[in-house]
């Protein structure tokens, strides 16, 4: 220790928060305990943090409201940046998933797994498709049955075209509680921007020539391809009735690059009564 | 859950979710669910955003994993988590959201968030305080905060979940510290001033 007069000199703010969690190397930590040991002021200033501290730590641990999951399998073909797609401008691919989790299912029989495990076709240049399923264990908390089903299908053309998606498998949603996972990719876009205006991006959930838009919410933009999507509240959806039908979730990119070129893909989605 | 020194632990299964093992992975995901969705439920206030965000982080780890080399998972899972947590708050609004009327209608403030009656109803005074007053905080001092105080996390993990010097995590968990003390003392009905309390 230096000799100062009566006590070490005065410790910092951080000094002192840092003795608190046992962070300051050993002379640090004997100098401040010395100092605060003689010093009343330092000591309730201590005090004062370690209530604080107490405080937050004792802030109830929550349980989530709901189970987190994972597709059965991971995306295949493509990674988030396939080195290949981006870069290359002459590219452009629209890809869009959809995902389904039932956070309450109706009461009776459970859905089965089997009828909504679908592969989507896609289109011949299209660079990969996905089907997904899956859920991860209960937590401890009760919660309701859980099981999210994804699927996607995915359009592409590299030139000025409107490409419309093949696949015909039905995600099939139920009007209460749903939620409905989109992911949509903007491969080879020439703007990195999130904003879906500046994207000329639109999501349109559609049937019997009415529509219901989505807000796409850019999400990322990542390693420059930017990618949209979130979670939708399928209740909140203002369709008309009846609700149950066949629709189709229809992604149209007008690609910001000047040339007018237009892709659009969309999925089918099935909402049960 | 455990103060985590779970690494070892870890190392397994996350070699085996590399390889594609969802099992592994959903190991992992159960033993990070409750920390991770506490962190961000401190971080943005609400619990569907908060369960957006750690779902999200999910996701990603389990797409990326193969991307994971020599980093801890658990920092990696976290940094991806803040990142998302941040990302939230540029945008202001929710990770998934719908149709335009809601969405503007619905755009999550910053700040100081006003809880609604029911959530007013279950947390009683004290933690809705606490809460609030983190809630205030900067970003950048309420992840730090919460990552020390929620999560239970050494300086160290902080600076690399955050990417941050270790002086810099040092610097903001006490200015952290002081602002949400400086909040609480004013109201001496549920935190009474040092001299009535009394360390342990
Ligand atoms: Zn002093």
């Amino acid at each position: 220790m230096p000799s100062e007069p009566r006590t070490p000199a005065e410790p910092t703010l951080e000094e002192l928060s840092a003795y608190l969690d046992h962070e300051l190397d050993s002379a640090a930590e004997a100098r401040v305990a010395d100092h605060v040991a003689a010093c009343d002021q330092c000591r309730a200033r201590l005090e004062g943090l370690r209530e604080t501290a107490h405080a937050i730590r004792a802030l109830p641990m929550e349980t989530p409201p709901r189970r987190f999951t994972i597709p059965e399998q991971r995306r295949r073909g493509w990674r988030w940046a396939p080195a290949g797609w981006i870069g290359s401008a002459a590219v452009a691919l629209l890809l869009i998933a959809v995902g389904i989790q039932n956070l309450h299912l109706p009461a009776g029989p459970t859905a089965t797994s089997g009828s909504f495990s679908t592969n989507s076709g896609g289109l011949a240049n299209a660079p990969a498709t996905r089907s997904e399923k899956g859920a991860v264990p209960p937590l401890s908390a009760p919660s309701p049955f859980t099981q999210q089903f994804d699927a996607q299908s995915a359009g592409a053309a590299t030139n000025a075209a409107t490409v419309v998606d093949s696949s015909n498998s039905a995600r099939r949603l139920y009007p209460a509680n749903d939620r409905m996972r989109v992911t949509v990719q903007l491969i080879g876009s020439p703007s990195t921007s999130l904003q879906s205006a500046d994207q000329g991006l639109t999501l349109t959930l559609v049937r019997n020539g009415q529509g219901v838009a989505l807000r796409p919410v850019g999400v990322e933009s990542f390693n420059g391809t930017p990618i949209f999507g979130g979670w939708y509240d399928l209740a909140s959806f203002p369709l008309s009735a009846p609700l149950a039908g066949d629709y189709r979730l229809q992604a149209t990119w007008l690609i910001p690059d000047g040339s007018g070129r237009v892709l659009q893909v969309s999925v089918p989605v099935r909402i049960a009564g | 859950m455990f103060p985590s020194n779970n690494s070892n632990d870890d190392r397994d299964l996350v070699g085996r979710a590399r390889r594609g093992d969802r099992e592994a992975f959903t190991q992992l995901i159960v033993q990070y669910q409750v920390p991770l969705y506490n962190m961000a439920l401190r971080m943005v206030g609400k619990p569907d955003d908060a369960a957006d965000i750690a779902q999200e982080a999910f996701l990603r780890a389990w797409e990326k994993i193969r991307t994971l080399r020599e980093a801890p998972f658990k920092s990696w899972l976290f940094q991806i988590a803040a990142n998302l947590c941040y990302d939230h708050f540029r945008r202001g609004r929710r990770y998934g959201v719908m149709p335009d009327e809601e969405i503007t209608s619905n755009v999550v403030g910053l700040g100081i968030a006003t809880p609604g009656p029911q959530e007013r109803a279950e947390a009683n005074e004290r933690t809705r305080l606490v809460r609030d007053c983190i809630q205030a905080l900067d970003h950048d001092m309420r992840i730090a905060i919460v990552l020390r105080d929620v999560n239970g996390m050494a300086y160290e993990e902080i600076a690399a979940v955050l990417r941050v010097p270790l002086g810099t995590v040092k610097s903001r968990i006490a200015r952290a510290r002081a602002q949400v003390q400086e909040q609480l003392q004013r109201h001496p009905d549920f935190f009474p001033t040092t001299e009535d309390a009394h360390a342990e």
